[in-house]
This record gives structure tokens, sequence and C-alpha cells, in this order.
């Protein structure tokens, strides 16, 4: 087979996984929960972050798991409490306080880190033969952690207690409180997890892309588009969404250039808000 | 009598009560007069403005400084003003006219993209003298506009035959951001590459400010397997690449020329994806000369341990004010004739050394860097290197 081929499919691949994975934690606040979160992407610069505090003070990299999944609840919990939980089924509300919110993180960022340019590490540094193809070890074992990732998630979604109860808060709330759902400690547990998520993704991207406060700005449109194509509230929508998003961008990105990759893509999500605004798998 | 010579006292006081009165603004409007004011555009918000916005403040007002500790331009005390030139070019407009009108500057000093840099000259139509300091494709020749840039020639001219007699690629592959100056520098480079018998297996250009990835570039690059890469990208797009780029190991046996790459840039890649990447500016913070040594004293007296990082389109700022300096004292004016005829040959300081103003661009000193690690290793100096620019 062709090397180049081989390479660049593998790049496909590993474009939609990431990108699965970058969304995930917005599919969890925007799909269950209405809140249009536009400040994912720097709970994502968050999780970077820490990850470059861990590094830069020699700890293991996978110590920057619990410490950005630490970081994300603590700063996830009141803002939930304070800026979210008076804002939910106001979608648009939401939108003006998080965007409020992703200025104040970047700021704060810069406040903290300055405004230059964060290198990590890349922890494991190797090429693997794939098919005859050396292959950056590292973006392998994250595409296999990214889709175990995934996997688990989607089978306690479906197989849990507490994933039945997040459906059926989402499907009616009012009946789900009524048969005994605290709805309310159960969206905070949902926001958290989401924003969790993308803490986590940021720790797993972060020695790969260049981290600086405005990283988050990177994401989060993508993140959207996802959501647009794939639909909300079913996980085949965001699997489906980043296939679409992910994969054409960079099918096209291999076969023509980046400007084909992002033109196609806006054409893709502006064909979905036009003849089916509830995506793929999204509920109607 | 009385009476009268009351009514001489009364006139009297309130005469020197109006002049006591009208004093202060009298004194403020005569100091106003006497400040000499320059008008600067750098990148306050915006893309840019993390990245270089407080080195390019730092630096003028260093600059400015020096300046007036020595009495100021002309007698003059030195003020500067400031606006955002990484702003969206109407806004940069808006700044401009309200400089040139209600703040009545002496000098716009500007260190921007080149379409605030048009949009600029468009503004001001030459009414005040106009200095634009950082690195730009060339070609600026408006009246009463003056630039410190490092220009294609003074980068391409010195690191490609230099590279190619010291490791002799054969081919070369083509990376940029798609705008004018990436686009204007490969050109230039390409002229270059078809003196020295190099072939170019292909160029390519990605979107400016779009979240750019590059695994499908790098593989590209791969297939093509050139021995050297010359990238004119910029900020994060260039520190994404080089470490994609390293990522999948071909920092190995391609050599990487690299056109915008200044210490954050470099501190973004990292040490382990900076393997056999070269550069060529006027500036590095580890060029080591006297006059080098002694503004970084100074800067950090001034500014301490949190000073903001130095690099190439931060210090030009400095220059930029001493050009002001020079100029305006050696024309004993800022009128147009005046400048122009005093700027041509006109030495002045930089933060490593001198430049020299010919053709209203700047000869000067290019020193070609390695990259070890984070730091840069300055391999060859190159003297005195011309602009390749002819304003008349």
């Amino acid at each position: 087979m062709d090397p180049l081929l081989v390479t660049q499919a593998l790049n496909v691949l590993y474009e939609v996984v990431t990108l699965a994975v970058i969304v995930l934690g917005l599919a969890i606040v925007f799909g269950l929960l209405g809140v249009m979160n536009l400040a994912h992407g720097e709970f994502i610069a968050l999780g970077a972050y820490v990850a470059y505090v861990c590094q830069s003070h020699g700890l293991p990299y996978l110590a920057a798991v619990p410490a950005a999944i630490a970081a994300c609840a603590l700063l996830a919990l009141p803002v939930e409490r304070f800026l979210i939980r008076p804002l939910y089924d106001r979608p648009f509300d939401t939108l003006l306080a998080t965007w409020g919110l992703s200025l104040f993180m970047r700021k704060a960022i810069e406040i903290g880190f300055g405004g230059g340019y964060k290198s990590l590490k890349i922890p494991v540094s190797d090429s693997v033969l794939v098919l005859g193809t050396p292959f950056p070890a590292y973006r392998l074992l994250l595409m296999a952690l990214c889709a175990a990732l995934i996997a688990a998630l989607l089978l306690w979604y479906r197989r849990s207690v507490a994933g039945a109860r997040v459906k059926a808060m989402v499907g009616n709330r009012e009946l789900a409180q009524a048969v005994g759902i605290r709805t309310d400690r159960l969206a905070r547990d949902t926001f958290v997890v989401g924003l969790c998520f993308a803490g986590l993704a940021g720790v797993m991207v972060a020695p790969l892309v260049s981290v600086q406060p405005y990283m988050g700005l990177d994401y989060v449109l993508r993140s959207f588009f996802v959501l647009v194509v794939g639909g909300l509230g079913s996980p085949l929508g965001l699997l489906s969404g980043a296939a679409a998003i992910g994969g054409v961008e960079s099918a096209m990105s291999a076969l023509v250039d980046r400007t084909a990759g992002y033109s196609t893509v806006l054409l893709i999500a502006i064909f979905f808000l036009w003849r089916r605004p509830h995506g793929i798998f999204g509920r109607s | 009598m009385t009476t009268s010579l009351a009514r001489r006292k009364f006139l009297i006081a309130s005469a020197a009560g109006t002049a006591l009165i009208g004093a202060p603004a009298f004194i403020r409007n005569a100091s106003a007069a006497k400040d000499f004011k320059i008008g600067m555009f750098y990148a306050i918000a915006g893309p840019a403005a993390n990245l270089f916005g407080p080195t390019q403040k730092a630096c003028a007002e260093l600059a400015v400084e020096q300046i007036n500790a020595r009495g100021g331009i002309l007698g003059r005390r030195v003020q500067l003003l400031f606006a955002n030139g990484d702003a969206a070019v109407a806004d940069a407009t808006k700044s401009a006219v309200r400089m040139l009108l209600e703040d009545k500057v002496d000098f716009f000093l500007g260190s921007h993209n080149s379409a605030v840099r048009e949009a600029l000259v468009a503004t001001i139509k030459a009414r005040v003298p106009y200095v634009y300091t950082p690195i730009y494709e060339g070609g600026e020749c408006s009246p009463n506009t003056y630039v410190i840039a490092d220009t294609p020639r003074q980068q391409m001219e010195t690191v490609l035959p230099w590279l190619h007699k010291k490791a002799g690629y054969k081919s070369v592959y083509l990376i940029g951001n798609d705008y004018v100056w990436p686009q204007v520098t490969n050109k230039y480079a390409k002229g270059i590459f078809k003196k020295l018998g190099v072939s170019v297996l292909g160029e390519e250009y990605v979107p400016l400010g779009a979240p750019n990835k590059f695994e499908e570039a790098v593989t590209r690059i791969k297939g093509a397997g050139p021995g050297l890469v010359l990238i004119t990208l910029v900020g994060g797009d260039n520190v994404n690449f080089n470490r994609t780029f390293a990522g999948f190991g071909l920092d190995k046996n391609i050599l990487r020329v690299s056109s915008l790459l200044e210490e954050n840039t470099l501190l973004g890649i990292g040490a382990e994806s900076s393997n056999g990447l070269y550069g060529c500016m006027s500036y590095y913070s580890s060029v080591d000369t006297p006059a080098h040594r002694a503004f970084k004293t100074a800067y950090r007296k001034k500014y301490g341990d949190k000073a903001p990082i130095l690099g190439l389109i931060g210090v030009d700022t400095y220059a930029g004010v001493k050009f002001v300096e020079a100029v305006v004292t050696k024309a004993k004016a800022n009128a147009a004739a005046k400048v122009k005829s005093a700027a041509n040959g006109i030495t002045f300081a930089s933060a490593t050394g001198t430049m020299t103003m010919r053709n209203r661009h700047v000869d000067k000193d290019m020193y070609l860097a390695e990259c070890k690690g984070t730091e840069f290793q300055i391999v060859e100096t190159f003297s005195n290197v011309k602009s390749g620019q002819t304003c008349a």
C-alpha cells in the first residue's frame, strides 16, 4: 500500500477521533442541558495549562489527568450554581453568560501565565510502524484513548441507572422530578462532568498544539459545527458530526489544501442549518 | 481721589487676577505645544496583541525615556500617544484622524500589518512623517513614509545561499500563510532558488487566522522529500507546523528556514521540535554586541524580571523612536522636505548597534541563527545588508 496514503488515512482518522473527544464536553453540556457553553474552549485551555504546570514541575504526564479534572470541577461548580442555574431553559442567555465567562478566563490565564506560547514535551516521542509506515506513537495512543473514552461514555449512558436518570431529565424535567429524581443536582453533575471532559481533552491535545491563552477559540466554533451537523443529545450524532466535519476537512486538506477543507466544512454546516436543522441524528 | 485710587487698585487687582487665572491655561498650552508627540500604532488588542504588544510598547517607552533624559527632541519633551494597530482598518483610520486633527502629532510610528499601513498612508496623506517598523514584504515608497523593517532581500539573500553552500540542498518546499508578505517573500526566494539551481517541489498557503492543522501538509512534504522547507507561517501556525513537522520525524533529514521566527514562537515550538531550524533577521535576543548588552541592561533596569520577552517586532519600535529623534534633530523640523533630505544616509541607534537609512529603507546587519533548543545561536553575521528597496 502507498505509505503516504496510509499516513493520510491515519491523519483523517486522527482528526475525527480527537475532534469527537474535543466536542464531547460540549455535547454533554449543550446537548443534554441546552447550555450553549461558549467557554467550552477555555476549559480545554484550562486543561492544557494544568498539564503545562504539571509537566514544568516534573510530574509524570498522567498526573495532569486528575489535576485537570479537579481544576475544571472546582471552577465548574460555582459557575453552575451562580451563572448557569438561573438560566436553564434560556439558551440564548446562557450563550451571553458563558461568552462573558470565556473572556474572563482568557484574561485570567493571560495574567497568570503571560500571553506567550508554552510548549509541552510529547509524553511518548517514538514512531510506530503502521502497515510499514512510521506514524507518531503519541498520536496513535491518543486515538486509542479517545476511542476508549467515547466507547466507555456511550456504554455508561446507555446502561447505567445514572444515564437513565439523565435521559429522563432531558426528556421531561417535571416528570423526572415527579418520580423522585433530583434534577437540580443531576443537572449540576452533568454540567460539571461535561466541563471535566473539556479539560481532559485539553490535557490530551496540549502536547501537539500551541498552548496560549487564546487557544480555546480554535476549538469552540468547530465544536458547534460538529453538533449542528451531528445533532444534539445523541452519541451517534456526536460521532457522525465529528466524522463529517473533521473527516471531510482532513480529507479535503489532504486532497487539495486547507482552504478547500474550510470551505467544504462551511458548506456542510450551512447545508445542515438550512435543510436539516436537527442534524443527522438529532432529536426533533 | 480715594474712589479713583480705589478704582485703579481694583483694575490692577482684576488684571492681575485675570492673569493668574489665565496663567495655568497659558502654561498648559505652551507646554503642550512644546511636547513632541509621536502617534504610535501597535498591537494593543487583537490576534498579535498578546505576542508582540507588551514588547512593542516597552521598547518604544525605553527609547523615549532615554531621549527625554538628554533633553528631548529639539528641546521638546517627547510624548507617546497610543492607538491600536492590530485593529480593523476602519478603526485604525479613525485613530489616525483623531491623532492628526485633535492631538496634532508630530510624527507617526507604526508596528502593524501591511493592510493597516496602507490605510494609514492614505489617511495621513504625507501631512506628517510616518515611520513603519515591523518586518514586511517591501515596496512601500509613499511620500513622507520611512521604513525600518527587514525586507525579503535582507532575509533571503543571506540565509538561502549560505545554507546552500553549507548543506547543499537541491530541492525546496514552500509553505506559508495566505497573504501578501509570505507570497512576496516566496517570490523573491524563488528567484534565488533559480540562480542556485534548486528545484521547487511544492508551494502551498493556509488561511491566516484560522485554527490550522498541519498533519496533511507535513505528510505531503514527506512525500515530496525536499532538502529544505521555507516557512512563511506566522504565530500559532508557525508553532503548530513545526511541532507537527518534528512529531512526524521530518526534522531528522529536512532543514527548515522560518522567516518570522522570534523568541516567543521558538518557545512555543519547543526544544524537541527545533532541530535543523534556521532563521535570518536583524534581531535575536542572543545577539552579542556591546550596544545590545547596554540595551538589555537598560531594559532590565526599567522593567525588572517581569519585562516582556525581547524579539524583533518589539525592539524595532526602539529603532523607530531613535530614528525619529535622529532625523528631526538633523532636519531641525518635521516638515516633509526637510525630513526627507535629512533621512537619506542618516545613522541611528537600534537595540543591537546602529542602522543606516537609504532610499527610505534601512541597510542593516543581519544575523543568521540556528535553533539550539529554545535558544537562537548566531552562526553568521552579515554586515550592512542592503534593503533592496529603492524609493526615490
